[in-house]
């Protein structure tokens, strides 16, 4: 199958300029701008289906119809703060076909008549974004970004900016404060990002991953329905998977939405050292953890499917734990990174994660009876829901689906004040 | 609340309330339906942030998308269709329709989660926090805590308890929870962003951005403000327990804005047994100032029980010595000179002089002959513009904002009256446009839709130019009856062509309302009337008088300047005042701070001071007769928007003194036994309510009448106020302006605009700070860092010429005047101008612009 996505496996060296413009680069945006109007970018990616890879699974034309027509300034964000535990393929979007991306970033940005574009990058992205500056510069210097691009009377800007190291900032209310100089904490909504009062700079402002925008040429280019082809009627496309954990070859995988657990561990180089599958977090630290289940491995990857089985799909950041694996352990690990993430201003978050960690630590160590398994599940419960911004859901994902699927282990640390089996997770 | 909203159908627990739409669902059910949607970041002077998750309630809607009609069913009830998941309610406004669900078991128990998560961080040192008593977290923790904790103590994170955020407030780290509400106040309310989160998760702290720390004229609101003990001000901090304190209403003693102010007061063994002040809070007056109080009416309270306040007559003897004497014989002297005096008595009157003293210091004045009522400092006038269009009464700044200009003329508002100042910037923040007439920048400039800058001591001719440019301007009409004396305007042929004048008229005839406030910058005294007179004709020609928010302010100078002036004193008597043979001067210290009043003075025979301390007059003075501060007895105060407002006795006595009006009283009587001797400052309205027309509404009980105030903050169930105190005194009565008067026709007296004189050598402009050296202010030992030095600003360019650099120590002279001062060079001072604080140096410095010259 050729890649719509990681095309540098097919096409080396399309990082570079003349080569993707040789392959049929730039072709979406030179067809966008000029044969269609912005509203008619936005509806073929309405009719494509094209659902938003951040996480979310939003459609995308809908996202950008939700901005008002005529207001004078508006923006395109590009997040590419990916920051969740497992997930690695916007990185490799960028560093080696970044055009397609900023390509991407040019269509949505005239689909909406923006004045500029910032793609916002995790702080540790600091070389993608000097690449990324230098390709900025190379379309520039082709009428491709910046003043009358194609050569018509639309302007528009391009900018990259580093974030400070906080993974609150892939939220993207938190990541347009961030992005304007303010703290990094999410906002309340409404007003959301794309109404006036919401964006960056409070103007309206489409947020899109950076994944969703490489889609939006070759749909551009190829058509909605061409689109729709690929992938399931609810999922259309292809989804990059980053497959991590105990598989023989880690790494990303592009496919079509649909694909299962079981075929996307095959396609990974199966379980490692033969081992079986014990449990799979589908998208990062943040989603619930399921159980390695010939149901679960029969799933399809799709948004709606990986809903139906108590889970989400998210950004598809899939980790895979065999059989060895110490869900406490896991559970304490995913803790911390949360403890430590918090932004601190939704109370139940900023105290809950604090606590969770301080509990399933002792309960690690051996210091806990079984009431505290009950007040661990209880103090997530009591996390999901009331926050402003989904991290305090998020936090308490790891905590209750361990629980609920692994409580054995939970009792057998009380129970036999079970000393830990794996390196000690450490502050 | 404004009266033109409109109203909307809501439910909360199932019955229907109109309320105002887009009002703030926490305030409405608070108002309404008296229901207290428990918060911690929610404040209602303050954009909502939705932090703290405390106003969890179930929300839905019951309005038909069709129709826009609520649906009911069979039983009359409304058919909801409710979100699935908890909203808070301080990031709603309300909608038509819109049902809220506060008391069910899902709302109650994510109420009790979220106490419960607080909790984990919260220290349990409650015994020890000031805010112990009346602290929010602890009263909802009463309702919703469990009562037993599950979290490991041994967990609890243990933090710094005592981060000074600069010297006159502390952080507590550990019982801090991140509400966010400090520093919202300093960014929103007061437009000084000092403080800040900083770290993210359970390390988010407030830490402090500036130099000098927590940089702001307004830091001691924070401490009200805040939900839990975790800032207190170093005034108050483990100084008493909340419980024992007893809250008398009283009054901001230094400002003209006349802020309500609660005393705090307990009995206090370190200070002998008697009732002293232990903490100065805010009291609620929407009309006023609202809930907020500046740092210098906070924390400048300690005057009132110095150590050197004088507390017993005295009486100096033939060789110049001062001796200690009774009240009788100190008052049997004054008498028997006022009655040898042949009516030449004059008298000057301090701004901190209630309208009481001020009314019994006229009777004695007239009976001994006597007619020189003077104020002090004599830098302002003006009483007939007020009196004609003042500032309609029920003007308030909290209503201003889209169709309202208000106009700062001639005045450093923060400095000057920053009450003023933080209520201006939230109306332009709720989109009123304002217009400065300023010789220089201030801090105003960053919010000013329009500056017309001018030279010092030329303020009048621009007011007289805009007036020329609204007269020119497109559509301009102007009724006849409105007014007499339009000819004498159209004789004036005031310019209109000025560059910038075109759009600030524009901002003046197309303004719904416009409010003028007026200082005296740059300005003498007669300059000053001539401006005032100017601005009211200003108004009257555009027709912004006679009604809520359009009118004139006088940025006065003190407390109860406009009192003296309602009472018959004026600035323009103050200088015949202080020649006469015997004069009279209470509570102020002409001497000390003007070098022209000593060389008026030197005429008098007999000085009699009224003073809290000893001050370069006394030291002149023949007897001096200690005061009483404000606390220390009742009274009211007028304040710059004609309110009169009462004081209540506070604290008990410090030394044996009496109030200014007994003892003007007394005198009254030992030279005229018929006078009788009033008995309570209250006897005292009375006759003033009886014998001044305007003040005819102004007795005692009128002026401690109250209302429900929106929103309602000051409650005892400390709801979402903080600390901040409820208003047990009255709001107080404005009198009302001629403008008002139906029927009344009012006069335009055209000002001629002046010769601009060609400028030579420096002039010392004298400028108000508010933090200075008087000896009322500078008893507040804590704030000593915060008053600056000795200086003089100068621009570069004079500063170049003089070889002055800043930080050099100059002396500049004026007439026999003299003062040592450092320099300040700046950017924004103007050229030829020398910009002196006035009471900050040990010499006076002028009260009016004057010819300078500076020397190294």
């Amino acid at each position: 199958m050729e890649h719509i996505l990681l095309r540098s496996r097919d096409i080396s060296d399309i990082r570079k300029l003349d080569v993707y413009l040789r392959n049929g680069g730039y072709e979406g945006l030179k067809k966008a701008v000029l044969e269609h109007t912005s509203d008619q970018v936005i509806q073929i990616v309405k009719d494509s289906g094209l659902r938003g890879r951040g996480g979310a699974g939003f459609s995308t034309g809908m996202k950008w119809s939700f901005i008002p027509r005529d207001y004078p300034v508006k923006y395109v964000v590009v997040n590419a703060d990916e920051s969740e535990p497992g997930t690695f393929k916007d990185r490799e979007l960028m560093e080696f076909n970044p055009h397609q991306v900023i390509e991407g970033a040019m269509i949505a940005a005239y689909a909406i008549k923006a004045r500029a574009v910032y793609i916002y990058l995790r702080g540790e992205f600091w070389d993608i974004a000097g690449d990324l500056d230098q390709c900025i510069e190379q379309a520039r210097e082709k009428g491709l970004v910046g003043q009358n691009i194609l050569g018509t009377d639309w302007s528009c800007e391009c900018y990259t900016h580093l974030g400070a190291g906080a993974y609150i900032c892939g939220e993207e209310t938190a990541l347009l404060n961030s992005l304007q100089g303010l703290i990094g904490q999410p906002r309340v909504r409404p007003p959301f990002p794309a109404q006036v009062g919401g964006g960056l700079y409070y103007e309206p402002t489409v947020v899109n991953n950076v994944e969703t925008l490489a889609n939006v040429p070759w749909i551009i280019v190829n058509g909605a329905e061409a689109y729709k082809k690929i992938g399931t009627e609810k999922s259309p496309g292809t989804k990059i998977f980053c497959v991590s954990g105990h598989v023989n070859n880690p790494g990303n995988y592009e496919f079509p939405l649909g694909i299962t657990f079981r075929q996307l561990i095959e396609a990974a180089g199966g379980m490692r050292d033969g081992k079986k599958c014990k449990a799979i977090l589908p998208s990062g630290a943040s989603g619930p953890v399921v159980p390695g289940t010939d149901k679960v491995l029969d799933t399809p990857l799709t948004y709606e499917d990986v809903a139906a089985i108590d889970t989400v799909l998210g950004s598809a950041s899939v980790i895979i734990m065999d059989e060895d694996t110490d869900m406490v352990w896991a559970a304490l690990k995913m803790a911390r990174f949360f403890k430590h993430e918090s932004c601190g201003k939704c109370t139940p978050c900023r105290e809950g994660t604090y606590w969770l960690y301080r509990v399933i630590s002792d309960l690690y160590k051996g210091n806990a009876t079984l009431k505290d398994i009950e007040l661990l599940a209880d103090v997530a419960a009591n996390m999901q829901g009331v926050t402003i911004c989904a991290l305090g859901d998020f936090a308490a994902n790891p905590i209750l689906s361990t629980v609920k699927h692994f409580r054995a282990e939970y009792e057998a640390y009380v129970k036999a004040q079970k000393p830990a089996t794996v390196a000690s997770a450490a502050d | 609340m404004p009266d033109k909203v409109e109203f909307v159908t809501i439910f909360i627990d199932g019955e229907a309330y109109q309320v105002p739409k887009g009002a703030n669902l926490v305030d409405v059910a608070k108002f309404y339906a008296d229901n207290d949607i428990p918060v911690f970041c929610y404040h209602p002077k303050m954009s909502p942030v939705g932090m703290c998750r405390m106003c969890l309630v179930e929300l839905g809607n019951s309005v038909d998308r069709q129709t826009n009609d609520i649906k009911y069913n069979a039983d009359g009830k409304p058919e909801v269709m409710w979100f699935p998941k908890l909203q808070t309610a301080c990031t709603t406004t309300v909608t038509h329709g819109m049902a809220v669900r506060t008391d069910t078991p899902k709302v109650t128990d994510a109420r009790d989660d979220v106490i419960e998560f607080i909790l984990t961080s919260h220290p349990l040192d409650c015994p020890i926090c000031d805010k112990g008593g009346e602290c929010p977290l602890q009263n909802l923790t009463m309702r919703h805590g469990a009562g037993v904790s599950r979290f490991d103590f041994d967990n609890k994170l243990h933090l710094d308890k005592h981060v000074p955020l600069g010297e006159l407030i502390y952080l507590d780290r550990e019982r801090c929870i991140q509400c966010a509400r400090c520093t919202r106040f300093c960014d929103e309310v007061v437009g000084d962003p000092v403080l800040g989160f900083h770290e993210r998760g359970r390390s988010l702290q407030i830490v402090t951005l500036s130099d000098p720390p927590f940089d702001t004229y307004f830091s001691g609101n924070t401490t009200d403000i805040c939900p839990v003990g975790a800032l207190t001000t170093a005034d108050f901090r483990f100084g008493a327990r909340p419980w024992e304190l007893n809250e008398v209403p009283s009054l901001d003693p230094y400002g003209p804005e006349g802020a309500n102010i609660s005393l705090s007061t307990r009995l206090d063994r370190d200070s002998g047994g008697v009732t002293i002040i232990k903490r100065v809070m805010p009291r609620q007056n929407e009309y006023v100032n609202e809930i907020w109080i500046s740092d210098k009416t906070r924390f400048g309270h300690h005057h009132s029980r110095a150590e050197n306040r004088l507390s017993k007559p005295m009486v100096r003897r033939e060789d110049g010595t001062l001796e200690t004497v009774s009240w009788n014989e100190a008052l049997n002297t004054i008498a028997e000179v006022l009655k040898k005096s042949a009516g030449s008595v004059g008298a000057v009157a301090g701004p901190m002089v209630s309208n009481e003293d001020l009314w019994e210091l006229r009777q004695l004045v007239e009976l001994t002959g006597g007619s020189k009522l003077g104020i002090w400092p004599a830098t302002m006038t003006g009483a007939e513009a007020v009196a004609q269009v003042g500032v309609g009464t029920g003007t308030n700044f909290k209503d201003m904002g889209k169709g309202t200009t208000i106009v700062v003329v001639a005045s450093d508002l923060e400095e000057e009256a920053p009450i003023w100042f933080l209520r201006t910037k939230q109306a332009r923040d709720r989109g009123a446009k304002l217009m400065l007439l300023t010789a220089r920048p201030t801090k105003l400039d960053k919010y000013a839709a329009c500056i017309l800058r001018h030279h010092h001591g030329e303020t009048l001719n621009a007011v007289n130019n805009l007036i020329g440019a609204v007269l020119s301007s497109d559509g301009f009409t102007f009724e006849e009856s409105r007014a007499e004396g339009f000819d004498t305007v159209k004789k004036a042929k005031y310019k209109g062509d000025e560059a910038g004048y075109d759009e600030a008229a524009k901002m003046i005839t197309g303004a719904e309302n416009v409010v003028v406030l007026v200082g005296h910058e740059g300005l003498t005294l007669a300059q000053h009337g001539d401006v005032m007179q100017s601005a009211a004709n200003l108004l009257i020609l555009t027709g912004h008088v006679g009604k809520p928010n359009n009118g004139l302010i006088p940025v006065w100078p003190g407390a109860n300047t406009q009192g003296a002036l309602d009472l018959g004193f004026s600035a323009e008597a103050t200088a015949d005042a202080l020649s006469q043979s015997v004069v009279i001067v209470a509570g102020a210290d002409p001497v000390g701070t003007d070098p022209a009043a000593k060389a008026f003075i030197a005429s008098a025979d007999f000085v009699i001071a009224l003073s809290m301390f000893d001050t370069a007059t006394t030291a002149i003075a023949k007897v001096i007769l200690p005061r009483q501060s404000v606390p220390e007895r009742d009274g009211t105060f007028t304040n710059g928007e004609r309110r009169v407002q009462r004081f209540y006795t506070a604290q008990g006595l410090i030394g044996d003194t009496r109030p200014d009006w007994k003892v003007f009283s007394q005198l009254s009587n030992l030279i005229d036994p018929a006078v009788k001797v009033r008995l309570s400052a209250a006897a005292v309205m009375a006759e003033i309510t009886k014998n001044v027309p305007r003040y005819a509404e102004m007795s005692y009980k009128n002026l401690a009448r109250m209302e429900k105030q929106f929103p309602d903050v000051g409650g005892d169930d400390l709801y979402y106020g903080g600390t901040a105190y409820g208003n047990h005194g009255g709001l107080g009565v404005q009198w009302p302006v001629d403008a008002e008067a139906a029927g009344k026709k009012l006069t335009l007296k055209a000002v001629k605009s002046e010769k601009t004189a060609k400028r030579k050598g420096l002039v010392a402009v004298p400028v108000r700070r508010l933090y200075d050296r008087s000896p009322e202010f500078s008893a507040s030992q804590m704030m000593h860092q915060r008053i600056p030095s000795a200086y003089a600003q100068l621009s570069r360019k004079d500063a170049e010429k003089l070889k002055v650099v800043e930080g050099d120590d100059i002396t500049l002279v004026f007439g026999d005047g003299k003062v040592r001062v450092t320099a300040k060079v700046d950017g924004s001072t103007p050229e030829g101008v020398v910009l002196v604080p006035v009471n900050l140096t040990d010499n006076p410095v002028p009260t009016a612009p004057m010819a300078v010259e500076v020397e190294k």
